[in-house]
């Protein structure tokens, strides 16, 4: 080993970081070489004054400071946490609203049909008098609701998957009818799953001029527990210029049990409007 | 937009250290720091105070080399821990805790230079204690603190990129594969430049001694 490869290797001699048969052969040239023991003392001198360096202790400011900054970051996790908890607290009820639900719709449609069908008089003959046409008419609405009730329990049986696709298909069409509209209502109120419900408020921007879209996002605002959703519902309201959001803006600015972005997104939102 | 709302993990808190006077949870013990911060990136962020226990002693040295000032290596530490609960989420599974967190401290320890480079620092009382008195001291102590102060100096002359290397390889026990993730270059490349900080060290703090000899 000549000069320039020992002293290239003498820092790393010095902290020990050379492997044994390197050392030796470091160790072997030093003995022979005075320049290079001259730089080995010299390097060793400077390593060995900066390990005597007193070795510095923070205050206990920065620990007290370090917790507090974890404990108030652990607060503002907490709110959050009871949000995502909520869908899956109640996990048994859930399965049991998705079973019972369409029984239950079904049993009624059914117990109807038969009670109708027993104790009803005689169906009148068409064009008879406007009383029974008025009749018709809402019992026709009431099927109605009925079916909109059983193609949402049906709607729920399916995976959250399944039912962020169904979503999501609607954003592909431009001039979606007045069901599919009030379906993703129906998916923004009702949907179990966070994902699904903040798509269908998605998919429902584009249809944030209809006075139905907004007065729909307005009247689930109150029922919403998830500081997401409801953020975003905040922000849907604003972009759509809603004024008559307004009261319920600052029902939740006022509220000091909900969760602090949602407050200030609340105060943003009636700032804007 | 759908993508950016992850689910949100809801986990039983295994590790409770509300607060520095009360003791770790001797679970966390057997934990290395990987785990520790991997449990912080899932949410358990007291899993945290472990890690704070751990590092905050050999991360506030470092610093206060770096620095050469107490108050600010204190704030850069915190402003490591910050960032670390802020971006917790980025940690990864194959990564070092230590790299990482060298990494973090590098980066605020840049911040603050580029901070007050324009504004003369201040003298910070809590240093005092590390230098010497105007007036000459007598005896070997007086020597002794004499020589921290040399050196310190010669630390203080050297480029900051320098005296970083030559703290991260001499004090906090860190290899130079680690050395140069830190760094974010080679090896060798990371050994060359301890190398090049300990030889212009020695001649920073050799010189210093001679011109205060004479």
């Amino acid at each position: 080993m000549n000069c320039t490869e020992t002293q290239e290797r003498l820092p790393d001699e010095l902290s020990g970081r050379l492997d044994p048969a390197e050392t030796a052969e470091v160790r072997a040239h030093l003995a022979a070489c005075p320049v290079c023991r001259h730089e080995h003392s010299a390097l060793g001198q400077t390593l060995s004054a900066l390990d005597t360096l007193p070795i510095a202790s923070p205050s206990p400011a920065l620990r007290r400071n370090c917790y507090a900054m974890l404990e108030a970051e652990k607060r503002s996790l907490a709110p959050t946490r009871a949000a995502a908890a909520r869908p899956s607290r109640p996990a048994h009820f859930s399965i049991l609203r998705w079973i019972l639900a369409p029984a239950g719709v079904a049993a009624l449609v059914c117990g109807g049909f038969f009670a109708g069908t027993r104790f009803a008089p005689p169906a009148p003959a068409p064009g008879l008098d406007p009383a029974t046409k008025q009749e018709l008419a809402e019992l026709r609405a009431r099927v109605d609701s009925v079916g909109q009730l059983v193609g949402m329990s049906l709607l729920q049986q399916r995976s959250t998957s399944e039912r962020l696709q169904n979503v999501l298909a609607t954003l592909d069409q431009r001039n979606p009818g007045q069901k599919v509209i009030a379906d993703l209502i129906g998916s923004l109120a009702l949907d179990p799953s966070t994902n699904v419900r903040l798509s269908a408020l998605d998919a429902l921007y584009p249809h944030s001029n209809q006075p139905i879209v907004r007065s729909g996002v307005l009247a689930t605002l109150p029922r919403e527990q998830n500081p997401l959703v409801q953020v975003a519902m905040i922000d849907f309201l604003v972009a759509a210029r809603s004024h008559e959001a307004v009261p319920a803006l600052e029902q939740l600015a006022r509220n000091d049990t909900i969760d602090h972005a949602v407050r200030e997104a609340a105060k943003r939102g009636l700032a804007q409007l | 937009m759908l993508a950016s709302y992850p689910d949100i993990r809801v986990t039983s808190p295994s590790f409770v250290v509300n607060s520095p006077s009360e003791a770790v949870d001797p679970a966390t013990d057997t934990l290395s720091d990987h785990e520790l911060m991997l449990a912080v990136r899932d949410g358990e962020l007291d899993a945290l105070g472990e890690l704070f226990e751990r590092h905050h002693g050999p991360l506030f040295g470092f610093l206060v080399k770096l620095t050469g000032q107490r108050t600010a290596a204190e704030d850069i530490v915190q402003t490591v821990f910050q960032r670390m609960l802020k971006y917790r989420h980025t940690y990864r599974d194959e990564g070092s805790f230590t790299a990482w967190m060298y990494h973090l401290g590098r980066r605020c320890a840049a911040d603050y230079f580029r901070r007050h480079q324009a504004t003369p620092a201040a003298t910070d009382p809590a240093d005092l204690q590390d230098h010497p008195d105007e007036a000459p001291h007598a005896g070997e102590n007086a020597a002794v603190r004499d020589d921290h102060a040399l050196l310190h100096t010669a630390l203080n002359r050297l480029d900051r990129d320098d005296r970083e290397v030559l703290l991260l390889s001499r004090f906090q026990e860190l290899s130079f594969a680690e050395i140069a993730g830190i760094l974010e270059c080679s090896v060798g490349a990371a050994k060359v430049r301890a190398h090049r900080a300990l030889r212009e060290l020695r001649d920073v703090y050799f010189q210093l001694q001679k011109q205060k000899l004479s």
